[in-house]
Formats: C-alpha cells, structure tokens, sequence
C-alpha cells in the first residue's frame, strides 16, 4: 500500500497544471524530434540540457522523459515510412514495417506500433513502480567493491558485445574514458589534461560531447556523403486495425513485452539484442501464410513484437538508472548528466532523498504514455509533414539548435570549436563504424566506477584481493567474464 | 579491397595509436599520491593509454589483414546509398561551425547563427547539386534562418532564461 500512495502522490505532483504542460511539451518535440531523420532521443534530450540551469528538478525530468518516449514514438514512424532507421532500436521495425508501407499497409503498421508501444510502455512502467523500490532497498546493501563491478558490467556489455566488432567498440570506450579524464579528480581534486585551458578544469560537458557526436556529424555525414542520394516515402494510408490485425497482435506485444522488460532491468544495455530476439521468436511462431509473410509482404507480427520489446526495455532501464545510478543507454546516460546537474545522484539513496521527485517521474511515464497515443494516433499524417523539409534546412537548422545547447551550457565560444572538433570526431567514428555509445557511457561512468574503485581499494587497504573476497563482486566479476568469452565460443562454433 | 581502404584504416590506427602516446606523456605528469588505496589519480590514465595502445595495434593489424572485421557491407540491398564525398560542401559546413564560434559573442546569437545556417545550407545545397547557388537561393536560406535563430533566441532567454549573447542590450536582437 505504501507504494500506492507514494504513486498517488506522484500523480498529484505530476498532475498540476504546470507539470502537465511541460509532459505534453516533451511528448510533442519528442515525437518531432524522433520523426525528423538524423536526431533521436539522445541529441534531443542533450540540447536541451541546459534548461537543468532554470527550470526545477521535477518538472525538467518529466520534461526529459516526455522527449525520450516521444522520440521512440516518432522514430518509428519514420522507419515504417522511410526504412531509414534513426537508431539501432527501429532497425527491426523498419525491416517488416517498411515492407507493410510498401504494400499499403502503413497505417496498420503504424497503428500497431503505437499501440504495441503504448501496452508495452504501460506495464513496463507498472514493472517500475514495483520493482525499483525493492531493488534500492537491496541496493542500499552494495559497497563500493560491488558498485564497481556493477559499472564494469554496464562498461563491458555496451562497448564490448553490442555492436559489430569488440576492438572497435573498445576504442570507443577508451575514447570515452579519456574524455571523463579531462578535468579535475574527483577524489584528490587535481587537473588531469586540462592542457592549461581553464575552460576544460570542470571537464567536458556531456550535452557538448552527445551533440558533437549525434547532431553536428549526422550533419557534416551528410554533407559529405549523401548528397546525390534521395529517398522515397511510402504512401500513408488510414491509420488502424482491422479485427485479424488485432488478434495476431496482441499476442505479439504480450511476449515482446515479455522479452523486453527483463532486458531493460540488468545493467547490460542497449535494445538490440530484445529487439532482435522479438522478431527471431515472431518469425519462428509463425505458420503458414504469416510466415510467408515475413520479409515478403510484411507480417504485421514482426511489428507489433519488437516495438513492444524495444519500449518495455526502454522503460525498465529506468530500474538500474534510478536505483544503481547506472546508465546502459545514450539516453539514460545523458538522463544521468540531467540528474547531476541538480547535484542529484541517482541511487539507493534516491527513494528515500527525493522520494516526490522520482515518484512525480514514474507518474508522468504512465501519464506520458497517454499523451502519446493521442498524439500519435489520430496526428501522424501531421508529424508525417516533417518528413516533407528539405535536408539542406534540417541538417542547418539541427545546427543552430546544437549551437543553444552547446553554448548555453556555459556560455563559452571555445565550447563551440570544441563541438565542431567533437563533430569531426563523430564523422570519422560513423565513417569506420565505431560505435558512439560507448564514448557517452564510458565518460559519464568512467569518472564515477573510478571513484568506486579507488574507495573499493581504500576499504581493502590497498588490496585487489577485496574483489574476490566479497560474494556479490566476484559473481559479477564472473559475470563479466562470461559476458565477454561466452559470445566468442558460441561463434567459433556455430 | 581497395589500397586506399587499407591506407586509411591504417591511418585511423595511427590516429588511436596517437592519442595514446598523448595520454601517457600526460599522465606521466600527474601525481600517483595514492592514499588508502594504493592507486592515486594517475592509476586511470595509464590504464586509458595503455587500453587504447592496445587496440590501436589490433586496428592495425585488422588493416593490414582484410580491412576491419565485421563492417557494414556496401553492396548489401539495404545499405543506404552513399556518394561520392564532397568536400566543397564539408567545406562549407566546417566553416559555418567554426564562424559561428567567431563571431557569436561578438554580433549576436540571432545574426551568428543566421549565417551559420545560411553557410551550412549553401554547403547541403552544394553536396546535393555541385552547381553554382543563385543569389536568390541565398537569400531565402538568410531568411529562413532568421527565422528559427530568432524564435530559439527569444524562446530560451525570455521563457528559460537561458543566457545567449545578444548584438544589443535589449535582450531581443
């Protein structure tokens, strides 16, 4: 019952008037954002960060989450109606989406998958509420050993096993920690690679480093290298589902959610590997004329499932980000840089200290999920206009909303040469596809697991044996061994 | 595979391989005042620079060996197409970043930004048609992009407060 009533309070706070507005704001440039080709829920969000200097800890969270749901809701209706997906996450979707477009079925797709979103969303977010405060009560337990393991899980899954090649997603990751190294220690406060700058003493801001990466080199990629290409947009028909849509449906989201919500839950990031799975259990379901319809005409299946799984694993991420701090996603980790800007750090710590602020968050996940499906139901043929601007205006314009976001974070020109640098950076990564969230995840974690580790050692007195000593820490060490070994013996022999 | 390929992924090596070598002539300069812990703020820093030596050789010996392993195949069916890289357009871009680092304190938010967009869309324009832009052309993208600088500027000094240099004190140009 606690709970409950904590939640009603949530409801309470995220219901005024105000709160309510800024929810449908972020849900709208969400959906804006997330349908326009080349920025997603992270640039979006990272942009916008400096608003963390103005507007109050809560209504600017609900803001965030408003734009990170939104962006998902509108990412896949431009990989249904484009098949150019914006992130990893509407790959999967834009394979049979686009192939339903094609045939005419846009607005089955579409409908399904806002839908299957929206379900999805929805238990997912009830998973949340009851499950987030039993594991900070557990956490709560966790010592700095632990804690580091835990960080070295989230740093091992993101740069080493998603992603296409281990080495270059640990050049990323370095490339990452380097960056979190730039500025003061933490611990005994000295400058480490400032180069005499003073700019850089208080480090580099993470909205510089998402922007630079995201933003400024989809734009300068595009400039470079797709000039001459030009793109063709599936025709939009109505929006909605026939009975037999319905029922071959449901049954999708129900296990995409099934499969996605565990994902989200464990420190191992990313919505890949659920995504996929979805549509890999989907396709192996189907019978008959619906498996025929996989990859030719387009199964409305391998839509429902893996949108499904891709939001509930969205929103269980929350788990590990609220209750351990750690993030596993671009997005969560520039959620993280919004939290610390507060001075806030996530945590066990967090239910109890700012017990209205995370409740008030919850609260407006259920309420933004609402607002999303009203938004994108009967809208989408109005978000869909967006796709009509033409790039040489969106990637410009991207340019001067990466310009508020970078320079109003501290208001310093050397910010921006440092974001075109950052730019070019993300040019020649996208270029030789290294992957980029390694480098955000490994600077806002990097500066964090070193101080875990470093306060680990100090209870060890010095020893690395601390480690192994502890129950919990060696069976993550064990885990992250397995993590790293296991996926190289299932390839050599299959 | 190309010899052009190798040379460049042999070159994203060196590159890896360099940042490397700056990393440890930087961390060799702080200290490795330990404490309790036995490792000091110096630990981190040698671990990055090592971490990154290491991968720059697996790059390029990835290079030096077929090109590096696992990478987006061109030729697939659903590889985005891509053009010949155009390097006048690039130009134009960079340019229109590192102006608008130039002169935003200086002439404003809303005049910097205008012509950062204009420069930036000359340079898409460019990439998409290699011809020559009319002056009207120009002209248009000035327009449009006074038109977003300058709802942004009022937007997040007026309603978030948000700080961004103006040409004039009055907080609306």
């Amino acid at each position: 019952m606690d709970i409950l009533n904590q939640l009603m309070q949530g409801f309470a706070t995220a219901g005024t008037p105000i709160n309510l507005l800024w929810a449908f704001v972020g849900c709208a440039l969400g959906t804006a954002v997330g349908v326009l080709p080349g920025i997603g829920p992270a640039t979006a969000v990272a942009m916008l960060l400096p608003i963390t200097s103005q507007v109050d800890a809560t209504a600017s969270m609900i803001f965030f989450a408003g734009i990170y749901y939104g962006a998902m809701y509108g990412g896949s209706t431009t990989s249904i109606l484009l098949n150019t997906p914006g992130e990893t996450a509407s790959m999967v979707t834009a394979m049979e989406g686009n192939k339903m477009a094609k045939n005419g079925r846009a607005g089955a797709a579409l409908a399904t998958a806002a839908i299957g979103s929206f379900v999805a969303g929805t238990i997912a977010t009830i998973m949340v509420t009851l499950f987030a405060p039993v594991v900070a009560q557990y956490a709560v337990r966790l010592g700095p050993p632990e804690y580091f393991c835990l960080m070295l899980l989230a740093l091992t899954t993101v740069s080493a096993v998603l992603g296409q090649s281990t080495v270059r997603g640990l050049a990323s990751l370095f490339v990452g920690l380097a960056i979190g190294l730039i500025g003061m220690d933490q611990i005994t406060g000295q400058a480490r690679y400032t180069g005499g700058v003073p700019e850089l003493l208080d480090g580099v801001e993470i909205v510089l480093v998402a922007v630079g990466l995201f933003a400024v080199a989809e734009a300068l990629h595009a400039v470079l290298f797709e000039g001459a290409t030009s793109e063709s947009q599936n025709k939009l028909s109505r929006v909605s589902m026939t009975s037999a849509d319905w029922r071959r449906s449901v049954p999708a989201w129900i296990r995409g959610t099934a499969i996605g919500a565990p994902f989200g839950c464990i420190p191992a990031g990313g919505t890949e590997i659920p995504t996929f799975l979805s549509y890999a259990v989907e396709k192996k379901l189907a019978k008959g004329e619906v498996l025929a319809e996989f990859g030719h005409q387009g199964a409305i299946e391998g839509v429902a499932g893996p949108e499904a799984a891709n939001n509930a694993t969205v929103t269980t991420a929350l788990i590990p980000l609220l209750t351990l701090g750690i993030p596993v996603s671009n997005t969560t980790a520039i959620l993280l840089g919004a939290f610390q800007n507060y001075g806030i750090q996530p945590g066990p710590q967090l239910f109890t200290t700012s017990a209205s602020l995370v409740w008030a968050l919850i609260a407006s996940l259920y309420i933004g999920n609402v607002m999303l499906l009203v938004l994108n139901l009967p809208l989408v043929g109005l978000w869909v206009k967006l796709l009509k601007v033409p790039k040489p205006q969106l990637y410009a314009g991207i340019l001067i909303f990466a310009t508020v976001g970078a320079y109003g974070m501290r208001q310093s020109a050397f910010d921006l040469v440092l974001l075109y640098a950052i730019g070019v950076l993300g040019l020649v990564m996208r270029r030789f596809d290294f992957p980029t969230a390694p480098v955000v995840v490994g600077m806002i974690l990097g500066p964090l697991a070193e101080a875990q580790l470093r306060n680990a050692l100090s209870i060890g007195e010095g020893k690395w044996t601390v480690f192994l000593e502890r129950p919990m820490s060696l069976g993550l060490l064990g885990l992250v061994l397995a993590v790293l070994v296991l996926p190289r013996v299932f390839k050599k022999r299959g | 595979m190309a010899v052009s390929d190798k040379a460049r992924q042999s070159a994203v090596a060196l590159a890896v391989l360099g940042l490397a070598g700056v990393l440890a002539l930087g961390a060799a300069d702080i200290s490795s005042e330990a404490g309790y812990a036995g490792i000091g703020p110096n630990f981190l820093p040698w671990l990055v620079a090592a971490g990154l030596a290491v991968v720059a050789v697996f790059l390029w010996f990835e290079a030096h060996s077929g090109g590096f392993r696992d990478m987006p195949d061109p030729l697939a069916s659903d590889a985005p197409p891509q053009s010949a890289p155009c390097w006048r357009g690039f130009a134009w871009m960079s340019g229109a970043l590192l102006l608008n680092a130039a002169l935003i304190t200086s002439i404003g938010f809303i005049f910097s930004c205008t012509l950062c967009f204009a420069c930036a869309a000359h340079g898409l324009r460019q990439a998409q048609s290699g011809a020559a832009q009319s002056l009207r052309s120009w002209l248009t993208d000035l327009g449009i992009g006074v038109l977003i600088a300058a709802p942004v500027f009022w937007m997040f000094t007026k309603f978030l407060a948000i700080s961004l240099p103006g040409l004039t004190q009055s907080g609306w140009l």
